[in-house]
């Protein structure tokens, strides 16, 4: 019997997957990703030209002369390099002193050339900033470097050259980051659950076509309906692997292309090694996918048209998203209540636990979840079958019939 | 149901033929009660050795023929590659030679119907269950319809299927069930069916008026100017002796066995039969 379950499911499988694959919109399907990374790609850029266009404009102000300018020129030669780019201070403009400089600060903030957020004036021992409502870093960095200007000034030292200059030696790191163990956890986390959302979200309309067609009843007569069930899962799985691969290999290709790329996996090395955590990954896919399917599946089954089907999109996708958000947290706070949680319960438990594999070393806790989750895909799918066989196929009395029955004692 | 024999299900619109198949089949489970197909409670656990062609026809409408037929093949053991072969013969004898790359979208109704009940034969099961079979078919493709299944029965197939036409039960069934509203009102040869009504009488007087109806016996029906009513007890002697009398003479007159229809009259009422009857023209 098992030999004819599987062998029923392989011919239903193997029906969907090719009466999927081998379809102009599976094209359309394979390339989706590049249309959003194109749009993501367009957007981004678009939206950094205007952001930057605005960066440009933008201007921090000192109105001083003589060597305190120098000095504060100097200073912020000398610190404006530690910070990263993306949070790097404006341009810092050096202005020399009018007759007024409270009026002359005040005058530059309503400039149509250039956007002020920061201006600075005075004389050393009573400097004054003015700022805007959302430049108060801008102001700390003006203060800053008015500070250390005056402190150079006072004990004679040069404005222009650092006081010491240590040397630099770049160290390799050999063991992975915490931080970057949870970064990986993370990322798998989140490519799991957009896989997931992309593939598994389409069981939900698979049975749609075999009770349009009518070719459920063929089907019901002939295997039995957890056969069908798997079956269908097995098929899109199908499509799902041919996806990945197609993806997969470029992402491949594109890592092997990046530029340092050894020294990115050491810092990010996962706890378990990075081929047992790749392998676990794509194991927690198959996992997620098959739970989250064989539910949206069982689901779908009951609907008895598009428009149903349309609508229960929404809180399929909902329930996906909460799934994510509770592994997420899992990820962010491992070893807490919330996260053995999401690692328990069976359909966020295959996010949390490959996050988990990022930074847990213990191995038998991944065999332990595999073997939990793949009952609770048993358990998912015999539900789905036997709910579709009692809500549409009508199959047997009626629960309320066999309550009745058995309050009679029958 | 004996092996090797065509055996029908006789029934009006809602008597519950398809209920019973399904259930049979073990595509749902009774309600109360038992089954059993080929001496298993579990029907399924016999799913390779079933052929089934269900009332809703239904077939992926882009996959092509011989690859329909391959597919229900498989669903019910045969291999793919056997499956293919035995399709091009199966449409070849069934007189479609270019259907086996044509998709079914593009496949007439009736042509559909035929590719779908030759996929509940391919894998040459040993029961071949098919429900309400000669609906939606032209009379061409009945006939064919009809030597198929005597094809199959010759090969040692059982042949089990459900109508409310009573012609091609008539034609086709060695045994046969009628039932109504759920329950069974008779089991048996077609034969021994004929032969629970009595002989039936068609007799056209050459006069007629209102006393014709009172020396005919009561169960007479009167139809175009033809009565007909069963053979008296006693015979039709004493009767033609007193329509002679009476001056109503004889036009016409033949004796006949009844029907089959005329069973499922007298078993499920005359009322059911003539809305069933209603419902199948429409």
């Amino acid at each position: 019997m098992i030999g004819h379950f599987v062998a029923q499911a392989a011919v239903i499988a193997r029906r969907d997957f090719l009466a999927t694959v081998a379809t102009p919109a599976f094209l359309v399907f394979l390339l989706a990703p590049l249309f959003m990374l194109v749009f993501a790609v367009v957007g981004g850029a678009g939206a950094r030209m205007i952001a930057e266009s605005g960066e440009a404009a933008e201007r921090i102000v000192v109105i001083a002369e003589g060597d305190f300018a120098a000095r504060i020129e100097g200073a912020d030669g000398r610190m404006r390099g530690a910070f990263p780019e993306m949070i790097r201070p404006p341009r810092l403009d050096l202005r020399a002193p009018e007759a007024d400089p409270e009026s002359q600060a005040r005058a530059l903030f309503e400039a149509e050339d250039i956007d002020v957020s920061a201006a600075l004036y005075g004389p050393p021992e009573a400097l004054r900033i003015l700022r805007t409502a959302t430049a108060g870093s801008r102001a700390d960095y003006l203060a800053l470097i008015a500070d250390a200007a005056r402190r150079d000034g006072a004990a004679g030292l040069p404005a222009d050259r650092p006081l010491s200059a240590p040397e630099i030696e770049l160290l390799e790191r050999e063991t992975a980051t915490i931080s970057g163990q949870q970064s990986m956890g993370f990322t798998a986390l989140f490519v799991i659950f957009l896989l997931t959302l992309l593939l598994a979200g389409q069981t939900v309309s698979m049975l749609a076509e075999e009770k349009g067609n009518k070719v459920i009843e063929i089907l019901a007569a002939a295997v039995p309906l957890e056969a069908v069930f798997v079956g269908k899962l097995f098929g899109l799985f199908g499509v799902a692997i041919a996806f990945i691969a197609f993806w997969g290999t470029l992402a491949a290709i594109g890592l092997v292309l990046t530029p340092d790329i050894g020294r990115i996996l050491t810092a990010l090395d996962p706890a378990i090694g990075l081929g047992p955590f790749l392998l676990l990954a794509i194991v927690y896919f198959a996992m997620g996918y098959f739970l989250l399917g064989a539910v949206f599946l069982g689901v779908g089954a009951q609907a008895s048209s598009m428009r149903e089907i349309q609508m229960l999109s929404l809180p399929i996708t909902f329930f996906q998203m909460g799934m994510f958000g509770l592994a997420s947290a899992a990820a962010g706070s491992p070893g807490t209540v919330l996260a053995y949680t999401a690692e328990l319960f069976p359909f966020s438990s295959p996010f949390a636990m490959a996050a988990k594999g990022a930074t847990d070393p213990q191995l038998w806790v991944h065999g332990a979840a595999i073997g939990w989750q793949l009952l609770w895909v048993t358990i998912t799918i015999a539900l789905a079958a036997r709910w579709f066989r009692k809500g549409v196929l009508k199959s047997g009395p009626s629960v309320f019939r066999r309550v009745g029955r058995y309050l009679r004692g029958g | 149901m004996p092996t090797g024999s065509i055996y029908g299900i006789l029934g009006p619109n809602g008597a519950g033929k398809t209920t019973l198949l399904r259930m049979l089949l073990g595509i749902i489970e009774p309600d109360a009660g038992t089954r059993q197909l080929m001496g298993s409670d579990q029907p399924r656990s016999k799913s390779y050795q079933v052929g089934y062609l269900p009332e809703e026809r239904g077939l992926y409408s882009g996959m092509k023929a011989r690859e329909a037929i391959a597919f229900m093949g498989a669903l019910r053991g045969l291999d793919w590659a056997t499956g293919r072969e035995r399709a091009d013969d199966l449409l070849a004898e069934a007189g479609l030679p270019e259907a086996p790359r044509t998709k079914i979208g593009k496949l007439s109704k009736g042509m559909a119907q035929l590719v779908q009940l030759l996929g509940s034969i391919v894998h040459k099961p040993d029961l071949i269950v098919l429900d309400e079979p000669f609906s939606g078919l032209d009379p061409v493709n009945q006939g064919r319809l009809e030597e198929l299944i005597l094809a199959e029965r010759d090969r040692g197939a059982t042949v089990l299927f459900s109508t409310h036409v009573m012609a091609h039960a008539e034609r086709l069934c060695d045994r046969l069930a009628i039932i109504a509203q759920g329950k069974r009102r008779y089991e048996g040869s077609v034969d021994e069916a004929r032969a629970m009504l009595p002989m039936q009488a068609h007799y056209t007087p050459r006069r007629s008026d209102d006393g014709l109806a009172a020396l005919l016996p009561a169960e007479a029906v009167e139809q175009k100017g033809e009565w007909r009513f069963p053979v008296p007890e006693d015979g039709m002697e004493a009767l033609l002796g007193r329509l002679l009398d009476s001056g109503y003479g004889i036009a016409g007159l033949s004796l006949e066995r009844p029907s089959l229809h005329d069973v499922f009259v007298a078993l499920v009422g005359a009322e059911t039969v003539e809305k069933m009857e209603e419902g199948a023209a429409a």
